[in-house]
């Protein structure tokens, strides 16, 4: 067995007397895609905010391959859910710009590698437009080239998808499950049920700052699923049966 | 009648490049100052941001009229002797840099987190993020009022008067002192600030599009 590319050791976040996250710990190993569910205040953002170093924590410890990591060192990629692309920027220079800041590159080979980042996400013909001039879907794709382009070690979504209407959804899983069949070692918050179970390898179902239970999509998504997280799921299933009949 | 209105013109059109000079030199001087304020109430700690919160709460609690007095009577006293034009300017661009740092402060703010959260996780220093991506941001939100601000301030000038700065409106008085053609001289007054008003509003409107043609570009 390899070992694991990020480590979350007793991870805790406290806010005042509000305890966010109790007690993680999380392995991930290399190439695996982990889905984070659970009811809205459980600490799903939290968890990826800690890892990425934008939430400080109260105790414990995140590694990625053995080094404690601090936002902006290459190790750890973060989506947003509301994109936070720079709108007076266009598509390429968005994802050319940490490039030329951060790697040193040359604003020629940081373009290339910004445009071919955006190729990959289906975008190499829009390089040039600005956000306002892209679909909620399309910006988020940039957002993820953004990512991309920096090649960290992993990659986090935040809720990817949470601020786009239901048809622009689909083009966003698509390029995230693409990074994922690809190899991408990555951390998805995510309410889209079917997605999750379908891309992760695990699934993470976190209550009240506590991971209830971790284990493959085929055991979590299953009537053997621990009951909290069984009445959590039937929600879900009540409003697909629902839009069915109505 | 007519004689006064000629004279007064003439005053005017005296007094009106000292106007614009000291208006253009307060505007530049106030903005320069006002930014500084602006990002060190917003950057710096608390013990710093404090202080500079009370001094632009404190110039925009007195009239202008009042810290004109202030300044070039009351300066003396504590060895701050300045000439009428340089006591005008000074007071000019404290006065404003007030006002434009409170507009400048409110960019800053409308810079959403998010989107210096993606710098730094990108590995951008906090430095750069700011030069490249809140400022230009910022400027935009912030372009119209700071223009808005800085037409209003040209009326402000003709409080300059009552501290001896030959611009335009102690030009006219003067007329008006001489003649007592107290009517026609402060009707010549309305009439020249108004066009003023107007003309540098025109100008601030073609200067604003170019501004965020140049960002957006």
């Amino acid at each position: 067995m390899s070992t694991p590319i990020l480590s979350v050791r007793a991870l805790e976040r406290r806010v005042g007397n509000t305890e966010i996250l109790r007690r993680i710990d999380l392995d991930v190993m290399p190439g695996e895609a982990i889905g984070v569910i659970g009811p809205s205040g459980s600490g799903k953002s939290s968890l990826l905010r800690c890892i990425a170093g934008l939430d400080e924590v109260s105790g414990g410890a995140v590694m990625v391959e053995g080094r404690q990591t601090r936002p902006g060192d290459g190790a750890v990629g973060m989506v947003f859910q509301q994109f936070n692309l720079w709108p007076h920027l266009t598509a390429r220079e968005n994802v050319a710009l940490a490039l030329k800041l951060v790697r040193r590159m040359p604003a020629a080979d940081a373009a290339a590698k910004a445009d071919a980042a955006l190729a990959r996400v289906g975008l190499g013909a829009l390089g040039g437009r600005k956000p306002a001039a892209l679909s909620g879907g399309q910006q988020q794709r940039v957002a993820i080239a953004r990512t991309l382009a920096m090649e960290p070690r992993v990659l986090l979504f935040d809720e990817p998808t949470a601020a786009l209407d239901p048809e622009l959804t689909t083009e966003v899983l698509d390029v995230i499950r693409d990074l994922a069949a690809a190899g991408t070692t990555m951390l998805v918050v995510s309410h889209e049920m079917g997605f999750v179970a379908r891309l992760s390898t695990r699934v993470v179902f976190l209550d009240h700052g506590v991971v209830v239970q971790a284990a493959p999509p085929a055991e979590l998504f299953s009537p053997r699923a621990e009951p909290r997280v069984r009445s959590f799921l039937q929600t879900y299933l009540d409003r697909v049966a629902w839009a069915r009949e109505a | 009648m007519m004689q006064a209105l000629l004279d007064s013109f003439a005053a005017a059109a005296r007094g009106l490049p000292l106007t614009l000079a000291i208006w253009g030199a307060g505007v530049a001087t106030g903005l320069a100052l006002g930014f500084v304020v602006a990002a060190l109430r917003f950057f710096a700690p608390a013990a710093l941001s404090w202080p500079l919160a009370a001094a632009v709460e404190a110039v925009r609690g007195v009239p202008f009229l009042v810290q004109c007095f202030l300044l070039y009577f009351g300066g003396p006293f504590i060895g701050i002797d300045l000439t009428p034009i340089v006591a005008g300017w000074v007071a000019l661009s404290v006065y404003g840099a007030a006002y434009f740092s409170e507009v400048f402060r409110a960019g800053f703010m409308a810079v959403p987190p998010g989107h210096l959260e993606a710098a730094r996780m990108l590995g951008i220093p906090r430095n750069q993020a700011v030069l490249r991506i809140m400022l230009p941001m910022m400027a935009l939100a912030v372009l119209p009022s700071l223009a808005n601000l800085a037409v209003i301030l040209i009326k402000e000038t003709a409080i300059l008067s009552i501290i001896t700065v030959p611009e335009l409106t102690f030009r006219v008085q003067g007329v008006g002192s001489a003649t007592f053609a107290f009517a026609e001289t402060t009707l010549v007054l309305a009439i020249v600030y108004w066009a003023l008003v107007e003309a540098t509003a025109v100008a601030s409107r073609f200067a604003e599009r170019r501004i965020a043609r140049a960002l957006a570009a």
